[in-house]
C-alpha cells in the first residue's frame, strides 16, 4: 500500500514535470534562429507563397496563441487532450508516428542492456574472483577501449566484416527482410509481435536483423557494466555477512547467490546511469542500420526543422525516462527492502 | 603479506603504462592538428580526379615509402586513397583533429569556466538559487545529450562556433556538480577557518584559498571529457546534425564512406574510423591513468 501510494505520487510529480517542461520546450526551439518556412518553399519562394507556407504551419499566429493550441486551452485537442500535434514532415499525428517507432527503440535498448548484463555479469564475478589476475587486467584494458569508443564507428565496421566481408549478417536496412510477412502489430515489439502470432521465421528474421545493433551496443556497454560489477563483488565478498556465511560451511553456490543478490542494486542503479547514454547512441545506431526507431525519427524531426515532431520526441524521451527512474527504484526496494522504506 | 606487495607494483607499472599510451596518443594528437598543413600532401579541401581511388597496396608502399623519403615521387601518393569526391583521405584524417579537437577544447574550456565559476557559488554560499540551478542542471543532465545537443545544434544553425556553445552548455553541469561537491567538502576545513580568523572576506577565501583546492578533480575529468566531445562532435556530424562537408572532420568522413562500404569501398570511413577510435581511446587512457595517480 505504502508503495502504491509512492508510486502514484511519482506520477503524479512527472505529470507536473511534463507540463512544465512542453512551454519551455515550445519556447525555446522558437527562440532559436531556424525558419522551417524557408525549408518548405524551397530558394526563391515568392513573398506570397511565403506567406501561405507560414500561415498553413500556423506560425503566423502570435506565439500565445501557437502555445494556447498546443497545450490545448483554446477548444482544439493539444497537450491536454492527450495530442501532440500532426508533424510537418511526415503529415501523420506525432503521436501515432512515435507509437510506431518508440517500440523499435525500447526493443533495441532492452534487449542490448539484457544481452550486456548476461556478458558482464560472469566477467565481472570472475574478475573479483581473482582480482590482479591476467584475465582481470585484460578485462580491464577492454573495458577501459570499448567504454571510449564510437559506437557509430564500430557499427559501421561490423557492417562491413559481417555482412560485406563474411554475409552472416542481413543487410542493414531495417528491422525486417522486406519479403518476409510482418505479423500483425500489437504491442509494436517484432519480437514479442511475432510470437503471439506463432510466427517462427519473422521472430527469427527480427532477431536476425538486430544481431549486429545489439552486438555494437553491447560492445560499448559492457565496459562500464563489468567494472561495476567486479568492483561491488570485490566489495561483498569482502564483507563480514560472506565471511560469516563462509564459516557456516554452505556451499559455493549458496555463497555465489547471496553475493549476486547484494551487487544486483548496484547494478540496477547503473542502468539508470547508461540509460540516458544509451537512448543517445540508439540516435546513431537506428540511423546506421534503418531501425526507424524513435532516434531515427528525432533526427529526421531535427533536420526537417518540424517543430511538433521535436516538441513530442523530447516529451515522450523524458516521459520515458521518468518511468525507467521509477520502475528502478520500484525494483530496487523489491530487492532491497532496505531502501523500501 | 608478500602477495599484496607484488600485486601493488605489478598494479603500479600497469597504470604508468596505461597513463604514458594515453599521454603519448594525445600529444600525437595535438602535434598532428598543430602541423597538419606541413604534413599532408594535398589540401584537406582539394578534390583531384582520381575518385574513389584505393589506397596503395601493401606491397606497394615500402617502395613508394622510399621514394617519397629520397624525394623522387613524380606526383604525390594518395597513402589512404580517395573518397568519392577525389578528395585525399590522408591528408583529412591529418586535418580532422583541427575541428574535432578544437571544437572539443574550446566546448569544454566553456564548460570548465561556466562550471568552476557556479558550482565555486553554489557550493561556497548555498542557498535557495543554489537549489534551484542544481534541480535545473539535473534536468539538462537527464536528457540525452546527443538529442539535445542534435537539436539546439541544428535549430541555431550548423558550424562550429554554435557546436562549441551548445556543447559547452550541455557539459557545463559536469564542472558544476564536480567543482560543487569539492568546495563543500573543504568549506568546513581548518584553513578555511583559519583564513576566516586573520580576516579575509569571504569571495577571498572562495576564490584564493577553496577554488585551488578543488581543481584536481576537475583538470582529471577535463581529459575525458574532451574525449567524449570528440564523440559528440562526430557523432552530430554523422546524423547530419553538426559541421557541414566538406569540412575535415571525422565522423563526417565515415558517413560520407558508409555507402561505398557495402560495394566494398572500406577505406573512405576504416581510416578515419581507425583516426576517432586511437584519438578518443587516448584521451580515455590520460583520464584514466591521472586518476589513478590522484588516487594513489
Amino acid at each position: 500500500m505504502v508503495r502504491l501510494i509512492f508510486i502514484v505520487r511519482r506520477l503524479g510529480f512527472g505529470l507536473i514535470q511534463l507540463l512544465t517542461l512542453a512551454p519551455i520546450v515550445f519556447f525555446l526551439i522558437r527562440l532559436l534562429p531556424a525558419d522551417p518556412v524557408s525549408r518548405l518553399v524551397g530558394l526563391n519562394p515568392t513573398p506570397d507563397s511565403y506567406q501561405a507556407a507560414r500561415h498553413a504551419l500556423g506560425l503566423d499566429q502570435p506565439l500565445l496563441v501557437q502555445l494556447g493550441n498546443y497545450i490545448g486551452v483554446l477548444g482544439t485537442p493539444g497537450l491536454l487532450q492527450g495530442n501532440l500535434g500532426v508533424s510537418w514532415s511526415t503529415g501523420e499525428p506525432v503521436l501515432t508516428d512515435i507509437g510506431r517507432t518508440l517500440p523499435v527503440t525500447i526493443e533495441l535498448i532492452t534487449l542490448s542492456f539484457l544481452c550486456a548484463f548476461i556478458v558482464s555479469f560472469p566477467i565481472g564475478m570472475l574478475c573479483a574472483t581473482r582480482p590482479e589476475s591476467l584475465a582481470d587486467r585484460a578485462t580491464f584494458m577492454f573495458g577501459l577501449f570499448a567504454g571510449s569508443q564510437p559506437e557509430f564507428w564500430w557499427g559501421v565496421l561490423f557492417i562491413y566484416v559481417f555482412f560485406y566481408v563474411l554475409n552472416v549478417a542481413p543487410p542493414p536496412l531495417g528491422r525486417l527482410n522486406p519479403l518476409l510477412h510482418p505479423p500483425a502489430v500489437v504491442t509494436g515489439f517484432i519480437t514479442v509481435d511475432s510470437i503471439l502470432a506463432w510466427n517462427g521465421r519473422a521472430l527469427l528474421d527480427g532477431l536476425h536483423h538486430l544481431m549486429l545493433p545489439v552486438a555494437t551496443k553491447v560492445f560499448v556497454l559492457s565496459g562500464p557494466i563489468i567494472k561495476m560489477v567486479r568492483q561491488n563483488m570485490l566489495r561483498v565478498l569482502g564483507s563480514d555477512f560472506m565471511l560469516y556465511a563462509e564459516s557456516c560451511g554452505l556451499s559455493r553456490g549458496t555463497l555465489a547467490r547471496y553475493a549476486l543478490r547484494n551487487a544486483l542494486p548496484a547494478a540496477l542503479t547503473l542502468i539508470g546511469v547508461l540509460y540516458g547514454y544509451v537512448l543517445g547512441g540508439a540516435v546513431l545506431i537506428e540511423t546506421i542500420f534503418s531501425l526507424d526507431g524513435i532516434g531515427q525519427y528525432a533526427v529526421n524531426a531535427v533536420l526537417n526543422l518540424d517543430y511538433p515532431a521535436i516538441q513530442g520526441v523530447v516529451l515522450v524521451i523524458t516521459a520515458v525516462s521518468l518511468l525507467v527512474y521509477l520502475m528502478l527504484d520500484v525494483a530496487q526496494a523489491a530487492i532491497d527492502p532496505r531502501v523500501a522504506d | 603479506m608478500v602477495p599484496g606487495i607484488w600485486y601493488r607494483r605489478r598494479g603500479a607499472r600497469s597504470d604508468h603504462a596505461i597513463l604514458l599510451t594515453g599521454a603519448v596518443i594525445v600529444a600525437v594528437v595535438l602535434l598532428i592538428a598543430l602541423f597538419s598543413p606541413l604534413l599532408a600532401p594535398f589540401g584537406p579541401e582539394t578534390s583531384s580526379p582520381d575518385v574513389s581511388q584505393p589506397p596503395p597496396s601493401l606491397s606497394e608502399v615500402p617502395v613508394l615509402l622510399w621514394q617519397s623519403l629520397t624525394g623522387q615521387l613524380v606526383r604525390p601518393v594518395h597513402w589512404f586513397g580517395t573518397d568519392n569526391a577525389g578528395l585525399d583521405i590522408f591528408s583529412r584524417v591529418l586535418a580532422a583533429p583541427r575541428t574535432d579537437l578544437l571544437i572539443a577544447v574550446l566546448s569544454n574550456a566553456f564548460a570548465v569556466t561556466a562550471g568552476t565559476i557556479i558550482g565555486l557559488l553554489c557550493g561556497f554560499f548555498g542557498g535557495r538559487v543554489a537549489e534551484l540551478v542544481m534541480r535545473v542542471s539535473d534536468v539538462v543532465q537527464s536528457f540525452p545529450i546527443l538529442i539535445s545537443g542534435m537539436i539546439l545544434v541544428a535549430l541555431a544553425g550548423r558550424n562550429a562556433g554554435n557546436i562549441i556553445i551548445t556543447l559547452g552548455l550541455l557539459y557545463t553541469p559536469v564542472y558544476l556538480r564536480l567543482t560543487r561537491i569539492e568546495v563543500m567538502s573543504h568549506r568546513r576545513r581548518g584553513f578555511v577557518e583559519a583564513s576566516r580568523a586573520i580576516g579575509l572576506s569571504e569571495s577571498a577565501i572562495a576564490v584564493r584559498h577553496v577554488l585551488p583546492n578543488s581543481l584536481a578533480p576537475l583538470l582529471i575529468q577535463l581529459s575525458v571529457m574532451i574525449g567524449f566531445a570528440i564523440l559528440m562532435t562526430a557523432g552530430l556530424s554523422f546524423v547530419g546534425a553538426g559541421v557541414r562537408p566538406p569540412t575535415p572532420e571525422l565522423g563526417l568522413m565515415i558517413a560520407n564512406g558508409v555507402e561505398g562500404l557495402s560495394q566494398g569501398d572500406w577505406w573512405p570511413s576504416v581510416f578515419p574510423g581507425f583516426a576517432i577510435s586511437i584519438t578518443v581511446f587516448g584521451f580515455a587512457a590520460l583520464g584514466n591513468g591521472l586518476e589513478r595517480l590522484h588516487a594513489a
